[in-house]
């Protein structure tokens, strides 16, 4: 014994232990993804009007990155109309949000990113020479106009309308020299003395030199909402995505809308990898995993999903956890932490049913039935899910909760717990969720509950203290979609909302 | 040892009042069934899977049904997302393993050699782990990195929804294990070895790890295994502190869970059976190498 004492293993084996270790952590380590950075440049059409703060960004980006930007100016609908018509292209940069909505109508616009207001103005040449104060004044005789053309640029097409209903456009249209293709041309044609005065951004006001700004009350009500879009045609959504976040992210993009006079919406910050939390009840899984992980992909950030009872998830809450995003079985879970939350969107609805063994051996038609004697019946636990509480509800409305509560052998806390032991044969009827039978549809039937309240409702919100709140209205945006839709309905789910919405984003 | 076998040899023939037959056969029937219930367990998962296989096929075609449960076990690794779940299942229960032999043996021969204040309360603390609701601890991991300590920390080394936090939630209960494993173990060696060598010029640290650290290489393996095998059930507090993100925080048993969850019994049976085979082969080899180890080390039978 004393004699192998100096050939002890013991070192040589830590030190293989340590080795080990590295290289376990070394392998765990280079798993982490890196997405590939593509040098293939991005195409993007631009309003003319916002060129000044758009071509300063895509130069940081094009130093910070390494990825080419292609900037393409022209009025709004004209460079709609080329996207659609070339079916190239990554991005669109619009000076009005109408024009993305009709993109998305069209089927030529995925995403879209609110960036900033403009407000129409009558401008003239610096000191107003001609002393122009009111829409009255470009009426008289020796005063010559320019505007944008309605058809092309977000301009025209906005103040259009405006001046109709004041009476002004059939006035003005005679006396309007020359109708520009976009707002840039007609500042120009101020400038250079071709006309005398022109309607226009606020925003050109301050990049043309030597033109100032007359406010009209007539344009009071009329605001534009820069909205940057991402075409389907990308070939690479997300970078396009990418490059739409630094865009509009608030210490990034917005910076330089800022700077150029522009109101800005609040913007998340810049992370290159966004990584975001979205609690869920465990029910929702199926419905919702495929659509967050589809969106991963194309924003290019990461979704941590935690899938639990929601009595589990509000009590995480309830100690300090804040989600980016809370997706919860029951509007009664979102109403308990309510405060984390802005605005919850009810989703879907998921009825209550009676599931018994296929063939309804023990000739189960309604809750009545349950109290039969000897039948064994399993329900949801009360306090942990909301399907507990509600099967309570339900039984108690009917009147039949005592009787029925004999018959109960199991309590679980989600429903699908309940429909396995069912399919094992140790139980022979439980009131679940219709959408926790979607997995056994063969095995097992549904009776239909017909109580009013038998329904749970599942409304998802994005979390007050989130740092990318409208990366999660995009999210929302996708859980809101027609695909999201298709999923849910495919998963036993009732859908709630009416229309496919348009662009809930903007409007959070 | 040749004389405990020597002695009731010649005795034997004076007391024996019948055969041991019986006595052997009771311990054959006892722990038969233990085992039996496992295999059964094991063979009810099985043909759940795959219907063919049943207790009849497997006593006349054993080789047979146990390809098919092999089959069975690795069908999910078609999956993607399963065949990352798998490795990172593995590669974190060995970090977790290592990390808590680290801990537990110093901790378990401390427990064992000294004395010292409130050792009864030390005692109870490693208890926690135990006895606590996996889920408690991962409510608990979870609320202390929203502390300010546990922030700062986070902001460094991500843990919550994290990598690292799978492996700290996995650590957090398996050490406990290690360390009660290491402590009996020292518990059962006998300090004299230690103290000759003492007595013979080594310093404590050289006794201890000269002379105390190859005696309980049985120890410290079991102890690592435990620690392994624990980590890989793991799930409650994984689930809460590190999410069940695909590609990235899902390990075995939250597939399992996640599965199960959502009714997909198939699924679910489906990567238990893949644990269950990952899990043998990996303490075969583990029991095969320590085996080796002791038999070329050959301290103590």
């Amino acid at each position: 014994m004393n004699r192998r004492g100096k050939f002890s293993p013991v070192p040589m084996l830590f030190i293989l232990s340590l080795i080990a270790l590295g290289a376990l952590i070394a392998i765990l380590a280079l798993d982490r993804r890196k997405p590939l950075a593509s040098k293939k440049p991005l195409l993007v059409y631009c309003a003319a009007g916002i060129k000044a703060p758009i071509e300063k960004i895509a130069r940081n980006y094009e130093n910070e990155f390494g990825i080419p930007i292609e900037l393409q100016f022209g009025g709004s609908n004209t460079q709609l109309a080329s996207a659609r018509a070339s079916g190239k292209g990554d991005l669109f940069l619009a000076a009005d949000e109408s024009y993305v909505k009709s993109g998305r109508q069209q089927g030529l616009i995925h995403e879209s990113f609110p960036i900033a207001s403009m407000h129409p103005i009558i401008a003239v040449r610096k000191g107003n020479p001609k002393n122009i104060q009111t829409l009255d004044d470009l009426l008289k005789e020796d005063i010559q106009i320019a505007q944008a053309n309605p058809d092309a640029a977000a301009i025209g097409k906005l103040t259009k309308p405006a001046l109709e209903k004041a009476g002004y456009w059939d006035k003005l249209k005679p006396r309007t020299r020359t109708f520009e293709m976009t707002v840039n041309d007609v500042g120009n044609a101020i400038k250079l003395g071709t006309v005398d005065a022109g309607i226009v951004w606020d925003i050109t006001v301050r990049q043309f030199e030597g033109l100032e700004a007359v406010q009209s009350p007539v344009f009071d009500s009329v605001n534009s909402s820069i909205t940057l879009g991402v075409l389907s045609s990308s070939t690479d959504p997300a970078a396009a995505i990418k490059f739409a976040r630094y865009v509009t992210a608030a210490d990034k993009g917005l910076v330089v809308f800022k700077k150029n006079g522009y109101t800005v919406v609040a913007g998340d910050r810049w992370t290159e990898f966004p990584e975001v939390r979205v609690l869920a009840g465990a029910m929702l899984r199926p419905a919702i995993d495929e659509t967050l992980t589809a969106f991963e992909q194309r924003e290019g950030c990461r979704i941590t999903r935690v899938y639990n009872g929601c009595g589990i998830l509000v009590a995480q809450m309830k100690a300090g956890e804040r989600p980016d995003a809370y997706f919860a079985c029951d509007t009664s879970f979102m109403r308990e932490v309510t405060d984390l939350f802005i605005d919850p969107a009810e989703v879907s609805i998921n009825h209550l049913v009676i599931v018994v063994p296929r063939g309804n051996p023990h000739h189960v038609a309604s809750l009545k039935d349950l109290g039969q004697p000897g039948l064994r019946v399993g329900v949801g636990r009360e306090k942990q899910c909301a399907l507990g509480a509600l099967t309570r509800k339900t039984l108690e409305q009917v009147g039949l909760h005592d009787s029925i509560m004999e018959n109960v052998k199991v309590q679980s806390p989600t429903g699908d717990f309940l429909v396995n032991q069912l399919r094992t044969g140790s139980l022979d009827a439980v009131v679940a969720y219709v959408s926790n039978t979607t997995s056994a549809k063969g095995e097992v039937q549904t009776i239909p509950v017909d109580v009013p309240c038998a329904t749970a409702i599942q409304p998802v919100a994005i979390g007050r203290e989130s740092q990318h709140k409208f990366l999660m209205g995009r999210l929302l945006d996708a859980l809101e979609s027609r695909q999201s839709r298709e999923r849910f309905v495919a998963q036993g789910f009732d859908w709630m909302l009416g229309a496919p919405p348009q662009s809930s984003a903007n409007a959070r | 040892m040749s004389l405990t076998r020597a002695e009731p040899h010649r005795t034997a023939t004076r007391h024996r009042l019948g055969s041991d037959v019986p006595f052997v056969l009771a311990l054959l029937v006892i722990g038969g069934f233990y085992i039996l219930l496992i295999l059964s367990m094991l063979l009810a998962d099985v043909s759940f899977l795959s219907p063919v296989v049943t207790a009849g096929t497997f006593l006349h075609q054993p080789l047979w049904s146990i390809r098919q449960m092999v089959f069975s076990a690795v069908a999910p690794l078609q999956s993607r997302e399963l065949r990352y779940a798998l490795k990172l299942s593995m590669i974190s229960c060995s970090i977790t393993a290592i990390l808590s032999l680290y801990v537990a043996v110093p901790l378990g021969y401390l427990l064992s050699r000294f004395q010292f204040p409130l050792k009864g309360l030390v005692d109870v603390v490693l208890d926690i782990p135990i006895v606590l609701p996996p889920l408690v601890i991962g409510l608990s991991l979870l609320i202390l990195f929203q502390t300010p300590i546990g922030r700062a920390i986070d902001k460094r080394l991500p843990m919550t929804y994290a990598v690292p936090g799978v492996i700290l939630a996995q650590f957090s209960v398996a050490c406990a294990f290690a360390v009660r494993t290491m402590r009996v173990t020292f518990d059962q060696l006998n300090p004299r070895t230690e103290q000759v060598a003492m007595t013979l010029g080594c310093s404590r640290f050289q006794a201890f790890w000269r002379v105390t650290l190859p005696e309980s290489r049985r120890g410290v393996l079991t102890a690592g295994t435990l620690a392994w095998a624990r980590a890989l059930g793991e799930f409650g507090p994984i689930l809460v502190f590190s999410g069940a993100t695909r590609m990235r925080t899902e390990v075995l048993p939250t597939s399992v869970f996640l599965e199960l969850s959502v009714g997909n019994l198939e699924a679910a049976v489906g990567v238990s059976m893949l644990m269950v085979v990952a899990a043998v082969a990996v303490l075969l080899i583990v029991r095969f190498a320590g085996s080796q180890a002791s038999l070329s080390g050959g301290v103590r039978p």
